[in-house]
C-alpha cells in the first residue's frame, strides 16, 4: 500500500522535473511574431532601413517566425503548472482520494450488503418455496386419503346396498314361498271342508229322515245300556 | 258377584217354594219356563231390557204364566223379573233346582234328547247313571233337536255324550 503511493507520488514529480529540463527560453515560446520583432528591433536602437540590412538582425528576425514547440510549454507555465497540480494532486490525496475511496468502499458495502440481503432473500424463497412444496404435498396427501376413504365409503356403501338388496329378495322369495304353502294348505282345507260339509249335510239329512220314533227309542235305550255299562 | 246374587236368588225360590209346599211342582214349572227363555231370544231380551217398563214386562209374565203355572210359580217369576233379573232366570232356576235335590240328597242330571223320554227310560237313566257314577239323581229331560239321535246328559261338569249330533260331528273332524 505504501509502494502504491510512493509510486502515485514519484510519477508527477518526475514528469515535473523532465519538463523543467526540457524547457526552452521564454521568448521562443508563448510571444507574437510582431512582438518579437518590435522587441529585437528596440533593442539596437532608432529604426532605419540599414538596421533591416543588418544580417544579425535579420537572423533574430528570423528566429521570431520560428514556431513555439508545440510539446513543451513555457518554463513558467510549468512552474506553474506543476505547482497547481501538487496542489491539485495533494488535495486529491488528502481529500478527494479518501472520499472516493470512501464512497467506493461505502459502494462496495452496499452491493455486498444487497448481495447478502439477496442472498437472504434466495434462502427465504427457497424456504418459503420449501414450504409450499411441503404443504403442497401435505395437501395431495390429504387429498389422497380422502379420495380413498371416499372410495372405501362407497365401496362399503355399495356392499352393504346390495347385502340388504340381497337379504330382501331372499326374504321376498321366503314369504312367497311360505304364502304360496299357505295359500295351498289353505285350498286344500278349504275344499275338504267344503265336501266335508257337504257330505256331513248329505249324511245328516240321511240320518234325520232315519230317525222316526223307533229309531230315537233304540238309540235311547242303547245310550242308557251304555252308561250303564261303563262302570264296567 | 253374579255368582253370589245366582246364589241367593236360589235359595229365596226355594224357601218360599218350600214354605208353600209345592215344590216339586214349581221346579217343574220353573224349569220349563227356563227353558222356554232360554230358546227364545225375543222373550229373554223383552223381560232383560231395562228400557221395557217393569209393569209391562210383568203383565208379559202373567200373559206367560196365566192358566199354565201354579201361583206360587208366578209369583217367583215375577219377583226375579221385576228385580231386573231376567237375563239370570235360567241360571237362577238351575241353582234352585240343584239346591232342591240337593235337600233330598240327590244331583241333577239334565237330559238333551231330541224326542222325551218314557218314564220307563228315565228310571232305567237314573239307576243308570246311579251305576255309572254312583250319584242319586233326578233327571230334567230337555228336548233338543240339534242333538238328532241318542242322548246328552249333563251332571255338573260332567258330560256323558251318546247324541248322533256328537257322531256326525266327529265324523266332521276326521275329514279335516
Amino acid at each position: 500500500m505504501r509502494n502504491q503511493w510512493n509510486r502515485l507520488l514519484a510519477a508527477p514529480l518526475l514528469a515535473l522535473v523532465v519538463l523543467v529540463a526540457l524547457a526552452g527560453p521564454a521568448s521562443a515560446s508563448g510571444e507574437s511574431v510582431g512582438a518579437c520583432m518590435a522587441e529585437h528591433l528596440e533593442a539596437h536602437g532608432e529604426l532605419d532601413s540599414h538596421l533591416l540590412h543588418d544580417e544579425a538582425v535579420q537572423d533574430q528576425l528570423e528566429k521570431c517566425f520560428e514556431a513555439p514547440s508545440p510539446i513543451l510549454p513555457e518554463l513558467n507555465e510549468i512552474i506553474w503548472g506543476g505547482g497547481a497540480f501538487l496542489i491539485l494532486f495533494v488535495l486529491m490525496v488528502k481529500k478527494g482520494f479518501p472520499a472516493v475511496q470512501g464512497a467506493m468502499d461505502a459502494r462496495a458495502d452496499r452491493i455486498r450488503a444487497d448481495l447478502d440481503e439477496a442472498d437472504q432473500a434466495k434462502l427465504d424463497a427457497q424456504s418459503v418455496k420449501a414450504g409450499y412444496e411441503a404443504r403442497l404435498a401435505d395437501a395431495k396427501s390429504e387429498a389422497s386419503r380422502l379420495i380413498d376413504e371416499a372410495r372405501a365409503d362407497a365401496e362399503r356403501v355399495r356392499a352393504d346396498l346390495v347385502a340388504r338388496a340381497e337379504a330382501d329378495a331372499a326374504g321376498i322369495r321366503e314369504r312367497a314361498a311360505v304364502e304360496s304353502d299357505a295359500a295351498k294348505a289353505q285350498a286344500i282345507a278349504d275344499l275338504r271342508a267344503e265336501v266335508a260339509s257337504i257330505a256331513l249335510g248329505a249324511a245328516e239329512r240321511v240320518v234325520q229322515s232315519s230317525l222316526d220314533a223307533e229309531v230315537q227309542g233304540n238309540l235311547i235305550d242303547a245310550y242308557i245300556d251304555e252308561v250303564a255299562g261303563t262302570d264296567g | 258377584m253374579a255368582d253370589a246374587a245366582v246364589t241367593g236368588y236360589a235359595e229365596a225360590l226355594f224357601a218360599v217354594a218350600s214354605i208353600e209346599g209345592d215344590l216339586s211342582a214349581v221346579e217343574d214349572e220353573l224349569f220349563n219356563f227356563a227353558q222356554a227363555l232360554r230358546s227364545n231370544d225375543e222373550l229373554r231380551s223383552t223381560l232383560a231390557d231395562g228400557n221395557v217398563p217393569a209393569a209391562r214386562r210383568l203383565q208379559v209374565v202373567d200373559d206367560l204364566l196365566d192358566g199354565r203355572a201354579s201361583a206360587t210359580t208366578s209369583v217367583l217369576v215375577s219377583m226375579v223379573v221385576g228385580a231386573g233379573r231376567a237375563s239370570e232366570l235360567p241360571s237362577i232356576v238351575d241353582a234352585f233346582i240343584e239346591r232342591s235335590a240337593a235337600s233330598r240328597n240327590k244331583a241333577v242330571a239334565t237330559v238333551r234328547s231330541a224326542v222325551d223320554l218314557t218314564a220307563d227310560q228315565r228310571d232305567r237313566l237314573t239307576a243308570a247313571i246311579k251305576v255309572s257314577t254312583g250319584k242319586d239323581v233326578e233327571i230334567r229331560v230337555v228336548e233338543d233337536p240339534s242333538v238328532l239321535g241318542g242322548v246328552i246328559t249333563e251332571i255338573g261338569d260332567d258330560i256323558i255324550d251318546g247324541s248322533v249330533r256328537r257322531r256326525l260331528n266327529q265324523l266332521r273332524e276326521s275329514f279335516r
